[in-house]
């Protein structure tokens, strides 16, 4: 809403009278207009004014016509389109911002007023983009507005130039649920929102699916593996057994692995530190906290807090700590010769962004650089944010520091013990570097670093940062930069007192580190004492330091608790606030979209003024307000709700009407139908082949991949390809090389996992289709396939077996004429193999059958039917 | 991310029917065409951005290009100019002379510490051609084909380690996740070819780029713009082999069943995803056949084997050169090679300015110099744009790691001023544009930075670099980042 303290003033006076002509915006502005003539006051103005701004917000939020002007419908998508890119969050030409109501009626650079609110003809915008001389006319050297855009600026502009909030930064209201002509049709009141869309585009939902499709369905969506045949048979026995089947899915540990894939991608885990060298990392506990988190349907809230700040809670058990890792799977550069500092703030400028997408759906990296092309935030927005950020530990170090170590059982205590000494070995050194007189010899040693051999024995990486800080004068430094270089001397100093306390922290690290205990890196704070000042980065770059900031969220968005901490806990509890109105959108909007295949917001990753609008509002703001109120923040509930919905339930077949009315299904009159992730394809083959082990946790694991992949000139890291059981683990268990994905799963659109992914691409390409016809891990599935279609079928009758499969895959019958193209293929590979005994061997796996071999390469097939590697 | 969308639905419009209607069964062309309906302009506005194509059919681009087809010879490690165009007669009377202040000060540098000593020309140079183009000995066959070329003399970058700068060069930043060039070219122009992947890279040297495949990646890009490797050995396209023992007549059958199936499978869904599933499995049949027959080299005449130094069955940068022009020929869009070996720091015998940099030249002179020939004389070379050159170059100065007597010679890594050049495709031949200081230190004239050679590539294949942008995390995104100036002078 305007900042702008005179309209608000006047507009709070104004509103209990024009609540009276809610709705009635004429008669509203019939009054602001005849209070207008008078002119007799100021204060009348004014109060006329907030008249006609508050009629025109009301009508705008609640009553819209299609014959009145709409900001945020009519007016924004001209201002952004045609104006922001000179007059907005990166040039303010003729100083003159368009972003922000209060600045737009400003006078700018000409001494006028782009925007004179009730009064077109005074407005120099008008003006402007009107002008017959096109050296005059705006926008600049491009086509003139139409005479509509034109007409509706001057409509608005005489109507008070409202300047309604976009959408997206309006907290959710409950809506009402709308009249629908079926009322027997929605099973759930979401299925309302879609039904009375439909009503209006004259559509009518499809049928609902028929069970096995749809038994197999939710069991992709919730676990990301299909159904077993047996359970399916007698499920679809019982009609009424289809909420129970949701359940147990619910239920089932393979629902947190299924969600855990989604949450990574936004994570961005990986099993590598990018950059160059992307040697490895552990970081698997974090992947494993993630499916515990959703095994045990953690409140949404409570996810968010201990991801973002679980270091910062009261007490925090190591589950917590280990939760903080979600901002620790920012990439670290190992390659010498770099700037740790300038690494370092690389990855806070990621997890700024990351945050920003993953909880606001916001793209706030633009911010870095510049005040927001489009959306209200400010350059000061994106430092004040980061300052969140700017104050933990770690450091683009090698090591990965800070760490939390995991111990052996029998280790524990003796590992514990070594650490606490470790601690206070630390804490001795950095006070006893502080010494007046080691402190003093700090300083005579700064004047010295011009000679190579001196700053030679400065950690390569640090040394840029070390010349950055010494060249500010001693009192101008902050405590961080102090901190920052007393303890960079005191690993290096000759002094005694320090290199003994060396020796005694190294000989405690070799102790520690012959436990072996698993290092994840985590989140940790620096204390008051060692902590940064954060300062804007003109133009982004981190050597360009402007004015000093405070941590804090944007002035476009509801405020922080006052009583809720400056650091990182009170931003992420900002961010689960039922005030935000972003957060609990961003994610039902992620379930939908894992759900239906598209968002109800189409771009997931941008809610604002640049972003797709909503397909259906009121079913957005309506599945917000049930998450987070009725539901109290727990994903299963809410994806329950939806897969239990009419909506989700409807047959995917499209007729041709519905493909020229609808070709993309946004409107949902008819279910859900596209290809499954590289997750899901990967263990799908494995599950219906009975390969796959359900073995959860733990290290990543190296499946079969070809050879020679891996060669980074600058690590000798081998894939060394796991045996027995960890060959045939799920996808999300596959290890994670950033600069060498896993080539299958890569080539099914799975992303680097460099930086946060929210939506996945699906492509349908040539290479694809080869994997899952000549990947090894798929032939093998293959083979494993062909000897349980064998056994189900318990005859040599091949009609019988590929029957057998096709139910072992797909969760139901062939028809007849699928059967058929199947037993011709059957036929002619029985035919070819029978004549060729080698090469029923090796197709086969090994055994001397020609029959063997021909289902072997009917179950291929089946693997690569379009049926097989979507979701219907 | 909606372009896929977006295209998926106009490749329905397009490229199926077209293939449905040609090639396949009555009953499902006649499917596939009364699907179409959907395909009205008015009723699906968004696609009439992109017209009708998939994500790989043949795109116009902004303006009517020079060049349809791209190679380009990346040396990885950093060639020296100094030893190979830029001649710096300065420079040899400097031998041996110690560095002067005035060169270090603000500099960094990735090896070099203290005070270096300068280090004259490896080399002798000698002019050649109508355009008088100083060549070194190093270059004896590639002296003969100057004035096909353009030389951009002061050529800059912003990195001095190789993978940030190699990413620079092939992706237009230097961090990881952007698109690489050839994503870029393939995702505005499409493919020419059903039958080859649209951007392939051949690797040679050894050792794979610094950066791993990122170089070659799609980025934020959908996956169907990443280059894909064609390797020597093994598959040259991973998994392209049948498994053992299912023989190719076998997969044609199998490829039928399937397609039978999801025809059957469409005419119940009547999701048009399906037909495109379709046509892509008939197009890694066909890709099964074409990918090993434009990888098999053995079938070229001797003449052509004599003229690149060519050795069928082996990996190596003459092998590629000639693989690149049979790719071309086929209508690939983009070839990207990468030959590493060329950091001649002179820390041992196989980087060293005598011995290593001496054996890169020999392997790549006579089939650079054939590539360029041969695209001549079958009138590809006019149409097709050939770029060479690394990541940066090397500094003037001697670098000596140890300190000690070193039998090697080297030089370090340096961002200010190196040498690449471009042929064929619109480019004027025999020029060269800009020139360093008499040490080839610094570029006094004619500067080229890494996002300008990008700019003038992108024009040349007929776009506005900052207007072939993707929308990603809120912004629009582009080769050139928001740097970029075309270079005018070296268009014909």
């Amino acid at each position: 809403m305007t900042k702008n303290p005179f309209h608000l003033g006047f507009l709070m006076a104004g509103l209990r009278v024009t609540l009276h002509f809610y709705c009635h915006r004429d008669r509203a502005l019939a009054m602001a207009r005849a209070v207008r003539r008078h002119r007799s006051s100021i204060l009348l103005i004014g109060l006329a004014r907030g008249l006609a701004v508050a009629a025109t917000l009301l009508t705008g939020l609640s009553c819209t016509k299609s014959d009145e002007v709409n900001f945020n419908r009519d007016i924004r998508p001209i201002l952004n389109k045609q104006c922001v890119a000179c007059h907005g969050g990166i040039r303010r030409q003729g100083d003159l911002n368009l972003l922000f109501r209060a600045e737009a009626l400003l006078p700018g650079k000409s001494g006028k007023a782009a925007i004179v609110p009730f009064d077109a003809a005074a407005s120099e915008l008008i003006r402007r983009v009107s002008h017959g001389d096109p050296n005059e006319r705006m926008p600049q050297d491009r086509d003139p507005l139409s005479g509509e855009d034109v007409r509706l600026l001057e409509q608005w502009i005489n109507g008070g130039a409202p300047w309604t909030p976009h959408w997206a930064y309006v907290a959710p209201k409950d809506p009402e649920l709308p009249a629908v002509s079926d009322p027997s049709w929605p099973k759930k009141p979401l299925d309302t929102f879609i039904l009375a869309r439909l009503d209006q585009e004259g559509l009518t939902p499809s049928p609902q699916a028929d069970c096995p499709t749809l038994l197999r369905r939710v069991s992709l969506d919730l676990v990301g593996l299909p159904p077993a045949a047996e359970h399916v048979a007698s499920a679809c026995e019982h009609a009424d057994t289809y909420e129970a089947f949701v359940d147990s899915l619910l239920a089932s540990p393979r629902f947190g692995e299924r969600w855990a894939s989604m949450w990574l991608d936004l994570a961005r885990y990986a099993d590598s530190k990018g950059y160059e060298k992307d040697i490895p990392r552990t970081i698997w506990r974090y992947r494993d906290w993630v499916i515990r988190a959703f095994n045990a349907d953690m409140p949404f809230d409570q996810f968010t807090i201990e991801q973002l700040a679980g270091d910062l809670l009261p007490a925090p058990a190591e589950e917590q700590l280990v939760a903080t890792g979600f901002h620790r799977n920012t990439m670290t550069n190992t390659e010498g010769g770099t700037d740790d500092e300038e690494f370092r703030v690389a990855a806070v400028i990621d997890r700024v962004n990351t945050t920003w997408e993953v909880w606001q759906g916001t793209s706030f990296g633009c911010v870095q650089c510049h005040g927001h092309p489009y959306d209200p935030f400010r350059h000061e927005d994106y430092y004040r944010f980061l300052a969140f950020f700017n104050n933990t530990e770690d450091w683009d170090q090698d090591n990965e520091m800070p760490t939390l170590p995991h111990f052996e059982d029998a280790d524990r205590e003796a590992g514990e013990a070594l650490l606490a000494e470790i601690r206070d070995l630390e804490d001795e050194l950095r006070a006893v570097a502080a010494r007046p007189d080691i402190t003093r010899a700090r300083l005579a040693w700064e004047g010295q670093l011009d000679d190579p051999e001196i700053v030679g024995q400065v950690p390569g990486r640090s040394q840029n940062e070390v010349r950055r800080i010494v060249a500010i004068p001693v009192e101008e430094r902050d405590v961080g930069q102090e901190a920052f270089l007393n303890a960079i001397y005191a690993d290096i100093a000759p002094d005694p007192r320090l290199s003994d306390l060396r020796k005694a922290r190294r000989e405690k690290q070799q102790a520690l580190a012959a436990l072996e205990p698993v290092l994840t890196p985590i989140m940790r704070e620096l204390p008051t004492e060692r902590q940064r000042s954060t300062h804007v980065f003109e133009r982004g770059s981190f050597l360009l330091k402007g004015a000093a900031v405070t941590a804090g969220v944007p002035a476009a968005l509801p405020e922080m608790l006052p009583e809720a901490p400056r650091n990182r806990l009170g931003m992420a509890q900002w961010l689960v606030s039922i005030d935000n109105p972003l957060t609990a959108r961003v994610m039902v909007n992620r379930f939908w979209e894992q759900l239906f295949g598209a968002g109800i917001v189409e771009s997931l990753e941008d809610f604002g003024t640049q972003g797709e609008p909503p397909s259906h509002p009121e079913l957005l703001d309506h599945l917000a307000i049930t998450f987070m109120h009725e539901h109290d923040w727990s994903m299963k509930a809410i994806i329950k709700d939806i897969v239990r919905s009419a909506t989700y339930r409807q047959s995917s077949a499209i007729n041709h009407d519905l493909l020229e009315r609808d070709p993309r299904n946004r409107l949902l009159a008819r279910g859900p139908r596209f290809r499954l992730s590289a997750e899901q394809i990967r263990d799908q083959a494995l599950a219906v082949s009975g390969l796959l082990r359900d073995h959860m946790y733990g290290p990543s694991v190296k499946p079969p991949q070809p050879d020679g992949l891996w060669q980074n000139p600058y690590d000798n890291t081998r894939w060394v390809t796991s045996t027995d059981d960890d060959r045939y683990r799920r996808g999300l268990y596959t290890y994670w090389r950033r600069t060498v994905p896993y080539p299958s799963m890569a080539t099914f659109d799975s992303p680097s996992r460099e930086f946060c992914v929210s939506r996945r691409v699906r492509t349908n390409t040539p290479l694809q289709a080869l994997v899952s016809l000549n990947d090894p891990v798929f032939v093998e599935a293959a083979q494993a396939l062909a000897r349980r279609m064998i056994r189900q079928a318990a005859g040599p009758d091949p009609d019988a077996q590929l029957l057998a499969g096709y139910e072992l895959a797909l969760a139901r019958a062939p028809t007849a004429s699928e059967l058929a193209s199947l037993r011709t293929l059957y036929d002619e590979a029985l035919s070819h193999y029978g004549a060729s005994p080698d090469d029923a061997y090796a197709i086969s796996g090994g055994y001397h059958s020609a029959e063997l071999a021909a289902t072997t390469v009917a179950a291929n097939a089946i693997l690569n039917l379009d049926a097989f590697v979507t979701k219907q | 991310m909606k372009l896929l969308e977006e295209a998926r639905h106009a490749h329905l419009c397009g490229v199926t029917r077209r293939h449905f209607l040609k090639t396949c069964g009555t009953g499902l062309g006649a499917i596939a065409f009364a699907s179409l309906g959907g395909c009205t302009p008015g009723l699906a506005p968004s696609a009439s951005k992109m017209g009708a194509m998939d994500p790989l059919a043949q795109r116009s681009p902004h303006f009517t290009p020079t060049a349809k087809r791209v190679i380009f010879l990346h040396m990885a490690g950093g060639p020296s100019p100094l030893e190979l165009f830029d001649y710096k007669p300065t420079l040899a009377r400097l031998d041996g002379e110690q560095c002067p202040d005035s060169l270090l000060e603000g500099k960094r540098f990735a090896f070099i510490r203290g005070v270096p000593k300068m280090l004259g020309p490896q080399a002798s140079f000698q002019q050649y051609g109508e355009s008088g183009a100083w060549i070194s000995h190093h270059l004896p066959h590639f002296s003969q084909v100057v004035d096909h070329v353009a030389f951009l003399k002061a050529m800059h970058t912003d990195e001095f380690n190789h993978a940030p700068a190699q990413l620079l060069v092939q992706t237009g930043s230097p961090r990881l996740g952007r698109p690489s060039m050839g994503a870029w070219v393939t995702y505005g122009l499409g493919t020419e070819n059903e039958n080859l992947p649209a951007f392939v890279v051949l690797l040679s040297g050894g050792v794979a780029p610094d950066a791993g495949a990122s170089v070659y990646g799609s980025g934020f890009l959908p996956t169907v713009y990443q280059g894909v490797q064609c390797r020597s050995k093994g598959d040259p396209v991973l998994f392209l082999s049948n498994p053992d023992g299912l023989p190719s007549d076998l997969r044609r059958q199998s490829i039928d069943a399937i397609t039978q199936i999801n025809r059957q499978q469409y005419e119940a869904a009547g999701d048009p995803e399906i037909l495109t599933r379709i046509a892509q499995y008939e197009m890694a049949f066909r890709m099964q056949t074409s990918v090993p027959e434009a990888m098999d080299i053995h079938k070229e005449p001797p003449y052509i084997h004599d003229m690149y130094g060519t050795e069928p069955g082996v990996t190596s940068f003459a092998n590629n050169c000639l693989l690149a022009r049979r790719l071309v020929e086929r209508g690939v869009r983009f070839v990207q090679l990468f030959h590493w070996g060329w950091d001649s720091h002179g820390a041992g015998a196989s980087e060293a300015l005598n011995v290593g940099f001496v054996d890169r030249c020999r392997e790549t002179d006579q089939p650079v110099t054939a590539l360029l020939r041969d695209l001549h004389q079958r009138g590809l070379l006019d149409e097709t744009l050939v770029i060479w050159g690394g990541e940066f170059g090397r500094t003037p100065m001697l670098e000596n790691r140890s300190g000690l007597d070193n039998p090697f010679v080297g030089r370090d890594h340096h961002s200010d001023a190196f040498t690449m050049w471009l042929a064929g495709g619109g480019v004027k031949g025999g020029i060269t544009h800009g020139e360093t200081d008499e040490i080839g230190y610094a570029g006094i004239r004619g500067r080229v930075h890494v996002h300008d050679l990008q700019a003038t590539i992108l024009h040349l294949l007929g776009f506005d670099h900052e207007r072939l942008t993707y929308p990603f995390q809120g912004r629009d995104f582009r080769l050139t980042d928001v740097h970029g100036a075309v270079v005018r002078n070296v268009i014909a």
